[in-house]
Formats: structure tokens, C-alpha cells, sequence
């Protein structure tokens, strides 16, 4: 009896742990996901939120430890569910451990490489642009993740439907690269892309990526970047029919430029020495870099002799008013548009089957001679 | 007649230097076809391989103006030589064209269709000969001219309009593709494909050769009267006043091939800076937190607007409102109502306060200053008053 008692005890526990583990198993996991994080993430701010949180750094930065909880809630971030502790690995408990930063930069530089446990793709393009070059170089202004990207309050930028950035982030771009590079964001607001993205959020005109690329973003020290400029940048809009008949600009420009003696030479650096000290004109040296600007306009558009004159000028100093005459803006040489050019081509497009044909016609008699009438003749001959 | 070769009589048609000049020639013409087609096709893939294997445009072009400067030196030569001929050895100019040419060449188009019985006769030189000299003249004067404007835009534009250089590049290339053309089609098949003519090598023609191309001339020279001698004293008066004339001569174009080459630096070797804007120009300096500042010990010792500003901030990070600590100082209240270990103002006894002995003992995590402790001790003395 007592052994029944041993036995049904022990299928008791046995059935009370089972039900335990089933219990257990089945709702600690879905707790487990979201409510922990919010609680850790909330157990930081609740003191992180408090307003005017800061440290002083040895070197006399104020280093800012609020944490804005409205904006936080809104950011990327939040909505993925990243943890404070995520990026903040070595606070887990408190007192937090010491931290050490000489200034509010070197705080910045401490934490960035941190961005590649969920961005590696991103991260290492960015170990690629002149950016890190530049940070590898020596220059601790450099821009690294988070100085683009808000670290907290990062909102999402591509919109997950069509993995294509929303539009207003042509515009939110352009301020967050203005934030370094102050003037040429000022050039790049007055120039006609600007302008337009500025004015009328103009999904055709260029913002500062899409010419520099993203991550691996390059600058004018990049000579195979630079080269690239005609084809790539300035020539994947400027050829592209449907985009410019929107706005009746000749996508012409590009066989143009290459058939002058700087296109021709810009494109055979770009395909048979990329790397290679240039010295050619590519479409920015006369239009402008980031101050490109409308051939229309009335006081520096290229449509006014004077102003191609002075971008000649810029590598042919001894140039003259005549000089400038021998680019031919643009234009396919016709009756019109630079005759001589034009009866030049026309008399070659003659002389040459008229020379060679003649040529041609008495090579040919030649051959006929020695294959046929010759034969014929020695037949004949034979024959008598 | 292939027995008795070795005694047939050779004729002499190309001297030694005329052979060397040809070579020069030759050699410069296809150096420059092979460097300036590329130039003209750019596009072609073909021509981008010739330019890498070139070692890039750059390299094609320098050794494109060095086969142009063999040329222009190879035409001095040859115009000079050509004076020598012409004035002191008064050889009869059998280069030029003459009316039988025209004629010579339908007589030997209609013998190959058939319908003329004979070939023409002809002598030194025949018309498809004189054809190809005078295709090469014209060319190299079109190609020098377009030439020197292509390689001087900037002296040229001073005497004509900026469209002429465009022009010239147009007039070069297409002269270019005629001459290459040419020289397939006419010389090839003329000289190496009919019949292997390997006078312009070996400096000879045989007999059975010279009567089946140049019957006139071995007629002339079996005759004695191909080549005028010249009495020796003739000769020496019409050389000193030659010499001088064609040393004058080559020094002008001697000078001309110099301002050619290297009259002109066109262009800056190095492009300038196309961005001048500064690179790196902090648009708004990035916005610091401004910390309120800490209230000084000047204000007056109480909890309003002092002591009730200083402990949020300097404490608030964990001692807030519904602190985790169990201890809030975050209203005047929650300062004397203490935490969950008991007070920590005593009010008038800041020497008993747990917070000051604490904060005096320092290594506090929110340690305040020793200025902001002593205002803490004096509002405590005080009696911690909240106005």
C-alpha cells in the first residue's frame, strides 16, 4: 500500500512538473520578446529622460545623456526593438562602469564601429568612402555613422514597400551633408538642382548621393570617380530621354562631349587607365561642380560667350575670344551650326568612296583580267 | 630566261638613300595610322585594346607626334633632295603628271575589261606610280596643315575663327582614312599582291621586269639617254649656288618643324581645382546641450529656485521621482520625508545629515562639488526653509 502511495506521489510530481514545464515553455518565450526589452529600455530612461542629464569631459565638452523619449519612441530603432544595451554592451548594471572619453568626439569615435553588428554591408562600404580615408588619415572630423545617422532618434529612411527612400529624404540628405560641408550645400541650394529640390521637391534633380554614392561615398581626390562623371553622373539623367523631354534639355550632350577631343579623351582614360592624372575638362569643369547652373541663365550661363571663354581660360590661359569658337557647344556640326565643320565632314563623306571607289574599280578590272580575259586570251591564243 | 638570271642585265631603280627614305616613310606612315585610328574610332573596342596595349592615350598620342615629327623631317629631306635633282643634276622631272597618264590609265582599264588590245607603254614612273606620289603629297600637306592646327589651337585661332580647329580635326581624320585606304587598296594590291615588286628592297628590276612596266625607260636608257651627265664644272657652279639656297631652306623649315612641335603649350599639365569651395565648412555648429547652470551660494540658502534646482540635476539620474533607490529628492517633500533607509536631512544639523556626510565622505556616484556641498550645509543649518 505504502508502495502505491511512493507510486502515485511520483506520478504527481511527475504530472504537476510536466504541466509546469508545458506552462512554462509555452508563455515564457512570447513574454519574454517585447515586454523585457521595454522594461530594460525603460529602466534606463527612467533616469536618461530626465532633462539636462550631462557630463563634463575631461577636455570641457558637455557630453548630453538625455535621452529625448518622444523622439526615441518614433525612431527605427525603437520600432525594431533594439535595446539600449544593444549598443550600450558594457552597461549592465549600476553604477555604470567608468567611462572614459576625452571629448564629446572621442565618444562618438568610441561607439560608431559599433553600428556593423546589425549594418555590416553598410559599414564595410563605409570603410571604403573618402570619409574613413580621410578618418584613417588623421582628420577626427570625419564624418563616421553616427554623424549622419542620429544615433537615438534615427528615423527609418527607405520606405520597406519599395526599399526606395522616401521623398522627403532628398531634401533631409542634402541638410545632413550641409551640416560638414557648409558651402558647397550653399553652391549646391543656388545651382538649378538645387533649387528645384528645394523649391518643388523635384524627383529628377540630383541631392548629394546620388552623384556621391551612399556609403561608399567618393570625393574629387577619387580620379576613377571623377571620371566616371560624364557617363555615369552627369550622362545617366542627361541621356535619358523620358527625363529630359520633361523638360526640353538635348540629350545630346553626351555623344557631343565625346566626340570633341576632351569627351574622346575623358572616356578612353575611363576605359584603359581609370587611375591615371587627368588634365581634360569633364562636364563640372565648365558647368560647374555644384553650382551648376541653367546655359540660360543671364549672367553666367554658358549660352553667353564671354562666361565659355573664362572656363577655357581656367587651362588654356593664353586663350582668346576665337578660341572659345572651337568647342561647339554641344552641337552636331549642320548648314547652321558650324558650316564649316559641317562641308568639311560632307566633302570627306564624297572624296573618300569617289577616291577609293575609282580605286576600287581599276583594282577590280585588274583582278578580272588576270582570272578571266587573260585565260581567255592564252586560249585563244593556243587555239590560232 | 630563269637560266641565264644571274647575267641578265639589273637595272637600278631605288638608290640606297631613296630605299632608306621609303623605310622611313613606311615606317612613320603606319606608326601614325596605328596610333591615330584609335584617336579617330575612339569608341571601338579595338581601339581602346591598341591604346592599353599602348600604354594609354596619353602614351598613343606623345608617339603619334613623334611619327608626325619623322614625317615632317622625311618631306624636308625629300624636298631638298627633289631641288638637288630638279636645279644642279637637271634631271628631267619624270614625277609629274602629263596628259598620257590620264591616258595610260583608260587604256589600261580598258585592256583589263577586254576591250583594248594593247597595255600602255609607259616610262620611269607609270601613272598608277605618279598617282600614289601625288595622293602623298596632297596628303601630307592637308594632314600638316590640320596637323599644326590641331597641335597649335591657340596660335591658330589668333589668324582664324575657333570653328576652324574642329574643322581641322574633321579634315585630319577624314584624310587619314582616305590615305589608309588608299594605301590597302591601291599600293597593296599595285606592289604586293599582282606582283611582289621587290625593287623598293633590293634596289633592282630585271630586264624581263623593266620591259613588262617601264618599256619607255629601258628604251631611254638602252638608248643613253635617260639620265643628262653633267660637265663637272657646271655642276660645282650650280652646287655653290644650290647649297647655300637649300641650306637657307632648311634652316626655315627646320625652324617651322621646331615651332610646330613645340611652339605652343596649349593647356596647363595639371587641371585646376573644379570645386573651390571650402570642403569641410561646419554649416551651424552642432547643438550642444546647454546644462542649466548650478545655483551658487550666493542665492538664498532654500529649497525654491536653489537647493530645488541643484538636487534634480545633480541627482535626478537616480534619485527622481519614484526613485528605484527607494530615495527621490526630487520635491521638497520627498527631501525630508527620506528614503526607505530613514532621513537624510536632519534640518538644522547638516553635521547629522546622512546626505551630507555621505556626499562628504565623496566617491559618491552624483558627486557634487565642494562649493554645492557647502550651499547644502548652509540651507540645512538654516533649517532646510522651502521659501
Amino acid at each position: 500500500m505504502k508502495r502505491l502511495q511512493v507510486v502515485s506521489f511520483g506520478i504527481g510530481v511527475v504530472f504537476i512538473l510536466s504541466a509546469a514545464f508545458f506552462l512554462v515553455g509555452r508563455t515564457q518565450p512570447v513574454e519574454a520578446a517585447s515586454p523585457t526589452q521595454t522594461t530594460d529600455n525603460q529602466a534606463c530612461l527612467v533616469c536618461h529622460s530626465v532633462a539636462g542629464m550631462s557630463k563634463t569631459l575631461p577636455n570641457g565638452d558637455t557630453l548630453d545623456l538625455t535621452i529625448d523619449e518622444a523622439a526615441h519612441s518614433e525612431s527605427v530603432h525603437a520600432e525594431a526593438g533594439v535595446k539600449c544595451t544593444d549598443c550600450h554592451e558594457t552597461i549592465t548594471s549600476f553604477p555604470h562602469p567608468k567611462f572614459e572619453a576625452e571629448s564629446r568626439r572621442d565618444a562618438t569615435l568610441a561607439m560608431y564601429s559599433l553600428c556593423q553588428k546589425c549594418h555590416a554591408e553598410q559599414y564595410h562600404q563605409s570603410q571604403d568612402s573618402v570619409h574613413f580615408t580621410a578618418l584613417a588619415a588623421g582628420n577626427l572630423s570625419a564624418a563616421v555613422c553616427t554623424d549622419c545617422h542620429a544615433a537615438h532618434t534615427q528615423k527609418r529612411i527607405t520606405d520597406p514597400q519599395t526599399g526606395q527612400p522616401f521623398a522627403e529624404q532628398r531634401i533631409l540628405t542634402a541638410e545632413t551633408c550641409g551640416r560638414c560641408h557648409g558651402a558647397i550645400y550653399e553652391e549646391f541650394r543656388a545651382s538649378i538642382h538645387g533649387a528645384a529640390l528645394y523649391e518643388e521637391n523635384n524627383p529628377d534633380v540630383p541631392t548629394c548621393t546620388t552623384c556621391h554614392g551612399v556609403h561608399s561615398l567618393q570625393g574629387p581626390d577619387d580620379v576613377a570617380f571623377v571620371l566616371k562623371s560624364p557617363t555615369e553622373m552627369c550622362g545617366r539623367c542627361h541621356t535619358d530621354a523620358a527625363m529630359m523631354g520633361k523638360y526640353g534639355i538635348s540629350t545630346n550632350v553626351l555623344n557631343s562631349y565625346v566626340a570633341d577631343f576632351h569627351g574622346t579623351t575623358a572616356l578612353l582614360f575611363e576605359a584603359t587607365s581609370p587611375d591615371q592624372d587627368f588634365n581634360k575638362p569633364l562636364c563640372f569643369d565648365c558647368h560647374g561642380v555644384h553650382s551648376i547652373l541653367s546655359v540660360d541663365d543671364s549672367q553666367h550661363g554658358l549660352k553667353i560667350r564671354e562666361n565659355i571663354l573664362v572656363t577655357c581660360q581656367k587651362c588654356h590661359p593664353d586663350a582668346n575670344a576665337n578660341f572659345s569658337e572651337a568647342w561647339l557647344s554641344h552641337y552636331d556640326p549642320s548648314p547652321e551650326h558650324y558650316p564649316v565643320v559641317y562641308y568639311v565632314n560632307l566633302f570627306y563623306k564624297i572624296f573618300i568612296p569617289l577616291v577609293l571607289g575609282g580605286m576600287s574599280l581599276f583594282v577590280l578590272s585588274d583582278i578580272l583580267n588576270r582570272l578571266v580575259i587573260r585565260r581567255k586570251r592564252t586560249v585563244i591564243h593556243e587555239s590560232k | 630566261m630563269s637560266q641565264n638570271k644571274g647575267t641578265s642585265p639589273r637595272y637600278l631603280r631605288f638608290t640606297l638613300a631613296q630605299r632608306i627614305e621609303h623605310l622611313v616613310m613606311l615606317l612613320s606612315f603606319a606608326t601614325l595610322g596605328l596610333t591615330g585610328l584609335p584617336q579617330k574610332f575612339p569608341l571601338a573596342s579595338a581601339s581602346k585594346l591598341v591604346i592599353s596595349l599602348l600604354g594609354g592615350i596619353e602614351t598613343v598620342r606623345f608617339i603619334h607626334h613623334t611619327a608626325a615629327l619623322v614625317m615632317m623631317l622625311g618631306t624636308i629631306y625629300h624636298i631638298l633632295g627633289a631641288g638637288y635633282k630638279i636645279f644642279v643634276l637637271r634631271l628631267p622631272m619624270t614625277m609629274l603628271p602629263t596628259f598620257k597618264d590620264v591616258k595610260d590609265a583608260f587604256q589600261a582599264f580598258f585592256y583589263n575589261l577586254g576591250l583594248n588590245k594593247r597595255f600602255p607603254q609607259m616610262g620611269r614612273y607609270t601613272f598608277e606610280e605618279k598617282m600614289e606620289y601625288w595622293a602623298f603629297v596632297w596628303g601630307a600637306i592637308v594632314m600638316g596643315i590640320t596637323g599644326f592646327m590641331m597641335w597649335n589651337p591657340i596660335t591658330t585661332t589668333r589668324f582664324l575663327p575657333g570653328e576652324f580647329i574642329p574643322a581641322a580635326k574633321a579634315a585630319h581624320g577624314g584624310e587619314a582614312l582616305l590615305a589608309i585606304l588608299a594605301i590597302i587598296i591601291w599600293h597593296m594590291y599595285g606592289v604586293h599582291i599582282k606582283r611582289f615588286n621587290k625593287a623598293m628592297w633590293t634596289g633592282y628590276l630585271s630586264e624581263e621586269e623593266m620591259l613588262h612596266e617601264h618599256p619607255l625607260e629601258l628604251a631611254d636608257l638602252k638608248a643613253g639617254v635617260a639620265k643628262p651627265s653633267v660637265e663637272p664644272k657646271t655642276l660645282r657652279r650650280r652646287q655653290a649656288i644650290y647649297f647655300p639656297i637649300a641650306a637657307i631652306l632648311a634652316i626655315v623649315m627646320l625652324a617651322g618643324v621646331y615651332f610646330f612641335v613645340f611652339g605652343e603649350t596649349t593647356a596647363l599639365a595639371i587641371a585646376p581645382q573644379a570645386e573651390t569651395a571650402p570642403i569641410y565648412a561646419p554649416r551651424t555648429p552642432t547643438p550642444q546641450p546647454t546644462a542649466t547652470a548650478a545655483p551658487t551660494s550666493s542665492l538664498p540658502q532654500v529649497w525654491e529656485g536653489a537647493i530645488g534646482m541643484l538636487f534634480p540635476q545633480r541627482c535626478g539620474l537616480c534619485h527622481g521621482a519614484n526613485s528605484f533607490t527607494g530615495l527621490s529628492l526630487d520635491t521638497y517633500t520627498n527631501v525630508l520625508a527620506g528614503g526607505k533607509n530613514g532621513v537624510v536631512v536632519v534640518p538644522g544639523k547638516s553635521a547629522e545629515s546622512p546626505l551630507v556626510i555621505l556626499q562628504a565622505q565623496g566617491g559618491h556616484g552624483g558627486q557634487l562639488t565642494l562649493e554645492e556641498l557647502a550651499m547644502v550645509e548652509a540651507w540645512i543649518d538654516a533649517g532646510a526653509p522651502e521659501k
